[in-house]
């Protein structure tokens, strides 16, 4: 059986987008596995056991519990909204959609520091003083910030359902909730689990808002996982353990990942076609 | 009966997503509020101040946002026309890796990134900056999905059969079909970028090469407002000007009925 012989234009065409695949993927996990096994304030010897001894720091568990509870409300939360704003948007003809659908993004287009300080001038700084109400204010401010792109991208997947199927559906007897229910949901299941699959990384990998209540003197500089990884590696100089850090958060995102692509047809040309 | 149902339940949902609206546009009413009411001494204010270090955060987010914006478009686009419709090795293999780095956030790469453009000396510059952003799997995966709908294989092997080449293909008929594609991946780069702050603030230490989101944790609360305002007009009127392709195109063809 003859070879198959590649042509060499459409390897050039993608070599670019191989090298920054390379360069922001593979190249800095090798990296970073490396780093790993240097010593470590945890592990002085320096080994990957300093992987399992860095999660024995005392602020491991309270961040983790941090991240529990925003995956029980943060995710849902934005999951819900994102798809009851999207599915109301697109159930009836409306004047002002579209100032809608620019006014739920605003609070996405805000940079992180504007949605603080809105936050902060609506609630008074003195919410954060109780140290329970941060975790409900970093919750707001991330979904506040999140939420709105993604009305935006599923009120597009929405608009992509054929009009055909949704006319077939109605002539049958569906009413408004079942269309959305019924037909719509099912149909755009696949990037409601992509949704999902990203605010679950999201949360398990926050940074940017406890950051920012940090910089305004509101919290710790160690509510989150990935807080905790900078002080390592920014405050004690101690990249080997930051970097393990980062890896034990890392591997979570690839397990679902890669589970979520296998399960779905997310991966096969015909399911596009 | 039902006429009557259904319409009431039209205008619920209505008045529902009317509320709704008001409570969100209220905090930005005040934020504009805030800025002013003289927009033009704020903005004076806000560029004399501090030797005018505002204008170099400017400067470097435009510099950024802009060179790392062409890059990742430019990249991606081609990137997601090749997976769709052209023959290479390891397609699979690198659809795959797109689709896992897809679904992992730069946050969680963030420190393993930095471990790297430490090591090649470019942290504290804005060029390592833009390389580490420039890779976008997010727009090469929606790409990939709008290639894979818009060009059928039909329509590829006319293009074969009146001598077009692989580049050729991607020039005369992927582009001139792509331009909402090209709208959606411009907006969604362009608002990750103009807002990124987390990589920025671990790559960039000097506050001279800093980025406006960064730049904003250190005015807090003299000029937070009017800094606020500045980054949110042009996302604003990107959205304005690629809406009509944000509405139909994203994911178009991707939902099977």
């Amino acid at each position: 059986m003859p070879r198959h012989r590649y042509r060499v234009v459409p390897m050039v065409m993608i070599a670019p987008y191989f090298a920054l695949m390379l360069f922001n993927g593979f190249i800095p996990l090798l990296v970073a596995i490396r780093e790993v096994a240097n010593p470590s304030w945890v592990n002085l010897n320096g080994s990957y056991t300093t992987l399992f001894r860095i999660l024995k720091d005392f602020r491991v568990v309270p961040d983790l519990r941090h991240t529990l509870f925003l995956l029980l409300v943060f995710v849902p939360l934005t999951i819900f909204a994102a798809l009851a704003l999207s599915l109301l948007l697109d159930a009836t003809a409306l004047r002002g959609n579209t100032f809608m659908r620019l006014v739920f993004l605003l609070p996405g287009v805000a940079a992180g520091g504007i949605s603080v300080l809105i936050w902060m001038y609506f609630l008074g700084r003195h919410i954060a003083w109780n140290p329970g109400n941060v975790k409900w204010l970093i919750t707001g401010i991330a979904f506040s910030s999140g939420a709105g792109s993604w009305v935006v991208i599923q009120y597009g997947s929405l608009r992509s359902i054929s009009h055909e199927v949704l006319e077939a559906a109605r002539v049958d007897g569906c009413n408004r909730l079942q269309l959305a229910l019924r037909i719509k949901l099912p149909m755009i299941s696949r990037y409601v689990g992509y949704m999902s699959i990203l605010l679950t990384a999201a949360a398990i990998q926050i940074y940017n808002e406890p950051a920012l209540l940090n910089a305004d003197g509101l919290t710790s500089n160690w509510w989150s996982l990935n807080q905790v990884a900078y002080s390592y590696a920014f405050q004690t100089a101690d990249f080997a353990g930051g970097t393990a850090l980062s890896l034990d958060m890392l591997i979570p995102s690839i397990v679902i990942g890669v589970f979520f692509i296998l399960k779905t047809d997310f991966l096969k040309r015909d399911a596009y076609q | 009966m039902i006429r009557t149902y259904e319409r009431r339940n039209a205008n619920l949902i209505k008045l529902t997503l009317w509320i709704l609206t008001f409570l969100v546009l209220v905090p930005f009413i005040w934020l504009i509020r805030e800025a002013g009411p003289n927009y033009l001494a704020s903005f004076k204010f806000l560029f004399m101040n501090q030797n005018g270090i505002a204008i170099t955060w400017l400067k470097n987010s435009l510099v950024f946002t802009f060179s790392a914006l062409t890059i990742s478009v430019l990249t991606c686009v081609v990137a997601g026309f090749v997976l769709a419709i052209l023959d290479i090795p390891f397609r699979k293999t690198m659809l795959f890796i797109t689709l896992i780095t897809m679904l992992i956030p730069i946050t969680a790469m963030a420190m393993p990134l930095y471990v790297l453009i430490d090591k090649i000396h470019l942290t504290d510059n804005i060029f390592g900056l833009i390389i580490a952003s420039s890779y976008y799997p997010f727009g090469t995966f929606l790409s990939y999905l709008y290639f894979v709908s818009a060009l059928p294989s039909d329509l590829v092997n006319m293009g074969r059969i009146d001598g077009l080449g692989d580049w050729g293909l991607f020039w005369h008929l992927a582009i001139p079909l792509s331009k909402a594609l090209w709208s959606i991946i411009i907006f969604f780069s362009f608002l990750s970028l103009w807002n990124s702050y987390q990589l920025p603030s671990i790559l960039l230490t000097d506050p001279m090469h800093s980025t406006l989101p960064m730049g904003l944790e250190l005015l807090y609360g003299n000029g937070t407002a009017i800094v606020g305002v500045l980054m949110m007009v042009p996302v604003i009127l990107l959205y304005l000007l690629s809406q009509r392709s944000i509405e139909r195109g994203i994911f178009s063809g991707a939902v099977k009925g």
